[in-house]
This record gives structure tokens, C-alpha cells and sequence, in this order.
């Protein structure tokens, strides 16, 4: 490659530098900034004051655990519906071009007009979730459960509505990967006399594996940056029973205007995203080591 | 397709058909519950022993919705967004992708990862520093200000999309454009985006969703005169009285279209969905 094809491809990303460096890479130094200064005015230096302050406070600790439940509980649902409903399109029977087009509708629906119609469903007063599992017989009266302001709830009932939004995504991917596992394994397997079992988890599961590795990391971090469905459901209330990690941080610079400490906690969040998928992507789907 | 899809039809494939008819129900009840609550009159949607079909459908919650909010702004708003940041996105993002994937050096692998560490980072932590720098500028409260954060959202998604794309094009095709008298810019221009189409299409539906569904950053950025429809919808949870009947009737107004549209061009969402996690 010659000296004048380097300074042409660089002179093809410029712009589209000059927008990263300005909104993306500039914000990101200012909030490392901000977290080192007060609160208040945001001019006094304090060095680690915000995040000793963070990592000594309750709050913090709660929604770190809550954000590591919200994922995991979502993520686990998400991965297991989704992998029965792509196993069962993958039979490809009459229909199921049909169904997996219908599947895509919750895709497209906004998280905060998600956010919206599960508010709406689970509402302990008009709710139609309660009134169907009353009619059922299930409850023994429509108001019995408080989805949204029962503190024991809170948090499920967000995963509810987060399961409902994403849980096609993890079907389509699973789907694509099944579909992409060669028939002549199967019938290799089947000439040997394996069983449908058999040939799910000696053939299908393990092909998979690449495919679910990614499509639950890329649900992991999507679950741990939620932000929408969480504050339009419960504003992470009752008291803090279902705060996470964005709503805190959300809190502590719109609602109590302190920016130092919100940035702390930015910062921290940040890192932890950084840790978790960098352990992640060593040991689960490091290329070298696979097994396959 | 699979063995599985060549095995015949027996008693099981009815169970299947079953099992995978409930799921489908389950997971579309909740939107079409909002749009029947949208059709029904505004005291129904919030009676304490909801049906599920209106009584009487009527388009009343949609009459009010225009009374109660300023909507059509709002829409406007989230349009002329939503158009211009993807428009630009895509555009910068594909041009810089194109660099990248013939540059092959270093310093662009470096920004590739950083494309990809941008995935990592959680919204609500830059939203909070560029508020300042929007607001600073002079811009709070313009769409000019969302365009420009839309924008700086969905460049490295553009970038992660398009490479793999630049990458498949053979080498042969620049030069053979530049033979024929193009300049660099002018072969990007006249060739390869063109055959690029159908990865710009799958791009652009994806950053467009990106801007037309944020919530946060409008949120952040918008008081009055460059509110979107999320945070428009938002304010009927905080309003005194609950009026949730025009609320149904706005979130269909502005997620049907969406999904509608959606349903016209599946195979680009379907492929887009499944580029990053699947790889051919």
C-alpha cells in the first residue's frame, strides 16, 4: 500500500473521527473528569471522594446486585424460551415462516413503549395480568398482587416486560444457528442410531455453542445498560427494591443534580462492564481455545 | 435447512405446531391488548374489571390524544431526527468503514475495537457529559442537538456493520473504477456504494430504530420545542390524572407504522439481527 492510498483511507474516516472524538471520546473524558470533582459546583478537585463515597454507600451495593440479578434472571428466560421456540421453528413445519415473522413484532417496539404496555397490564387496579389470573383461579382477588409496588415484584416484573421485549432476538439468532448446522451430521447420526435426544445434545447443542455465546453476551450487556423499561415500570422503587445501576446513576444527576457522583458511578459501571465481558470473551470464546 | 425440516409430517409436528401456537399468543397478546385498550372508550381502559374487547369500538382515545398533546410536533420532531441522524450516519460510517477495510493498519484495528468498546459503554454514562457539552454549544433543546448525538450514537454501529461488507468487495472493483477515470471519492460514490445497497438498507433500518426509539437522550437533551414522541409519552405516567386512554392511542400511533413496515422488509431485519451473532 502506497504513502497516498494510506492518506486517502484516513481521509475517508475523518469525519466520521471528528463525530466520535467530539460526542463519544470527549464526553467520556469529561465524565472521568467530573468524577473527581465535587458535586456541588463541580470546581472543587476532591480526588476519590466520589468513589469512596460510592463504594461505601448500601445504595451502590443494592443496585450492583440488582443489576446482576436483572441480568442474569432475564438473560436465563430469555435464552432458555428462546432456544425452545427457535428448536421448534427449526421443524420447519407449515407455518413457521409465518410465526417467526410474528415474532419479530416485539423487536421493533420501542423499550419505552414496551415499558408502556406491561405498566398498563400489571397495574394492580386495572390491570388485565391480574384480572385473567383471578379468572383463572389463580387469584383470589384482581388486586392481589402488586406487580409494580410490591418491593418483593418490582424487579421481577421488569424482567417480565424485558423477556417479552428481547427474548425474539434470542430466537432469530438461535434460529440462524441451527439452521446453519449441516444436515449431514444429523443424518451421520441418525444412520447410528441416535435418538432425537441424542442428537440435541451431541449435535445441536454443541454446534450452537458459538452462536449462544455470543447472542447471550450481546443480551448481557444490552440487559445490564437498560435504562427504559426499568424507569417507565417502577423508577426503580419501591423504596430501592428494584434500582439499578442506570436508574441510580440516572437519579443522582437529574434528580439530586450531583454530577460528581453520578460520574463516580458512571466510571465504576463502566469498569465492571469492562471486567465481566473482558473475562467473558477470555475464557468462554477465546477463538485459541476452542473446543470444537 | 436441517434434517429436521425433511422429516415428515407426523402426530408430533401437531404438538409442535401447538406448543409453538401458545408461545406465538403469549408473546402477542400484550400489543394487541394495546391496540383493542386503544379502541375502546377512554373510561374502559381504565375500569377495574378490564375485558380484553372493547364494548364499543370507537376512535375517541385518537380524538383526545390530539387535544391533550402537542403530537404532530412531537412527530415531526421525532422524524426529522431520526431521518437526518441516519442519513448522515450512514453515510460517514460507510465512508469511514471503507477506509478502514482498506487500510488494514494498526491505528485502524485500534478504532475497530473502539467501535466494538462503544457497545460496551452504558448510555446513561456519556448521556450525562454530553448533555453538558449540547448544552454548552448553546443547543439544548434543538433537534439539531439530537441529530448531532443520534449521529455520534450510530457512527460505530455503522462502522461495525458496513466493514464486514467493504471487506467482502474485491479489491479489483476500486481499481478498475479509478482506471475508468473516478477519482477515490468518486468510486466510493458511483461503485461501491451502490452495491452496497443492501447492507446500507439493513444499516439504515437499524440506525433509524436506534433514534426513533431512544428515550434517554431526548429525555436528556429536550424541554419543549424539540420533544419526541418517547418523551412525550413518558409525561402521560407523571400527568395528575391518568389518562391512559390517549396514551394506548399515541404508543400505536407511533409504533405501528414501525412494525407494519417492519413486516414489508423482514428479510433486512432478519439479516441484520442475525449479522453480528452469526457469522455465514
Amino acid at each position: 500500500m502506497t504513502r497516498n492510498d494510506r492518506k486517502a483511507a484516513l481521509l475517508f474516516f475523518a469525519p466520521a473521527a471528528v463525530f466520535m472524538v467530539l460526542f463519544f471520546l470527549y464526553p467520556m473524558a469529561l465524565l472521568i473528569r467530573d468524577s473527581v470533582f465535587d458535586s456541588k459546583t463541580g470546581t472543587r478537585f476532591v480526588g476519590g471522594d466520589n468513589y469512596v463515597n460510592a463504594l461505601t454507600s448500601e445504595r451502590f451495593y443494592l443496585s450492583l446486585y440488582n443489576t446482576v440479578i436483572f441480568v442474569i434472571g432475564a438473560v436465563t428466560i430469555e435464552l432458555l424460551i428462546g432456544l425452545v421456540l427457535a428448536l421448534l421453528l427449526a421443524t420447519g413445519f407449515k407455518g413457521s415462516q409465518l410465526t417467526r415473522t410474528l415474532f419479530l413484532s416485539p423487536l421493533m417496539i420501542a423499550p419505552l413503549v414496551c415499558g408502556l404496555i406491561w405498566k398498563f397490564m400489571l397495574n394492580d387496579q386495572f390491570g388485565i395480568i391480574n384480572s385473567i389470573l383471578y379468572r383463572l383461579g389463580i387469584l383470589n382477588s384482581p388486586h392481589s398482587i402488586l406487580w409494580l409496588s410490591d418491593s418483593k415484584f418490582a424487579l421481577f416484573s421488569c424482567m417480565i416486560a424485558d423477556v417479552w421485549l428481547t427474548t425474539p432476538f434470542m430466537m432469530l439468532v438461535l434460529l440462524a444457528g441451527i439452521q446453519g448446522i449441516p444436515g449431514s451430521l444429523y443424518e451421520a447420526a441418525h444412520i447410528d442410531g441416535a435418538g432425537r435426544s441424542q442428537r440435541f445434545w451431541h449435535i445441536t447443542l454443541p454446534s450452537l455453542k458459538p452462536v449462544i455465546v455470543v447472542a447471550v453476551l450481546i443480551r448481557m450487556i444490552d440487559a445490564a445498560r437498560s435504562f427504559d423499561i426499568i424507569w417507565i415500570l417502577t423508577q426503580g422503587g419501591p423504596g430501592f427494591s428494584s434500582s439499578v445501576l442506570s436508574t441510580m446513576i440516572y437519579n443522582a444527576m437529574a434528580r439530586y443534580n450531583q454530577t460528581g457522583y453520578a460520574s463516580a458511578l458512571a466510571v465504576l459501571f463502566m469498569l465492571a462492564m469492562l471486567l465481566v465481558c473482558g473475562f467473558f470473551m477470555n475464557r468462554v470464546w477465546n477463538p485459541g481455545k476452542k473446543e470444537v | 435447512m436441517t434434517a429436521l425440516a425433511k422429516r415428515q409430517r407426523t402426530p408430533a409436528t401437531a404438538v409442535v405446531m401447538f406448543i409453538t401456537a401458545l408461545f406465538a399468543a403469549a408473546f402477542l397478546f400484550p400489543y394487541l391488548y394495546l391496540i383493542l385498550s386503544s379502541l375502546k372508550r377512554p373510561e374502559e381502559v381504565i375500569s377495574s374489571s378490564p375485558t380484553i374487547v372493547p364494548s364499543v369500538f370507537t376512535l375517541d382515545n385518537f380524538r383526545t390524544m390530539f387535544d391533550v398533546l402537542p403530537i404532530v410536533s412531537y412527530f415531526g420532531n421525532s422524524f426529522m431526527t431520526s431521518i437526518c441522524s441516519t442519513a448522515i450516519s450512514v453515510f460517514l460510517g460507510s465512508m469511514a468503514a471503507y477506509g478502514l477495510s482498506r487500510l488494514h493498519s494498526r491505528l485502524g484495528n485500534l478504532f475497530i475495537m473502539l467501535t466494538l468498546g462503544v457497545r460496551l459503554v452504558p448510555l446513561i454514562s456519556v448521556a450525562v457529559p454530553m448533555y453538558r457539552i449540547i448544552n454548552r454549544l448553546g443547543l439544548y433543546d434543538t433537534k439539531l442537538a439530537l441529530v448531532l448525538v443520534y449521529t455520534s450514537i450510530n457512527i460505530p454501529f455503522v462502522i461495525f456493520m458496513m466493514i464486514g461488507f467493504f471487506d467482502g468487495l474485491p479489491k479489483e472493483l476500486d481499481e478498475s473504477a479509478r482506471v475508468d477515470g473516478c477519482g477515490r471519492f468518486g468510486a466510493f460514490m458511483k461503485i461501491i456504494l451502490p452495491i452496497s445497497l443492501p447492507g446500507l438498507a439493513t444499516t439504515a433500518i437499524f440506525g433509524y430504530m436506534l433514534s426513533w426509539n431512544d428515550f434517554l437522550m431526548a429525555l436528556m437533551m429536550t424541554s419543549t420545542s424539540a420533544k419526541t414522541v418517547p418523551v412525550g409519552l413518558s409525561e402521560f405516567l407523571t400527568a395528575y390524572n391518568l389518562d391512559l386512554g390517549p396514551m394506548t392511542a399515541a404508543a400505536v400511533t407511533f409504533s405501528l407504522p414501525v412494525m407494519l413496515f417492519s413486516f414489508a422488509i423482514q428479510r433486512y431485519i432478519v439479516s441484520g439481527i442475525t449479522m453480528g451473532a452469526v457469522k455465514e
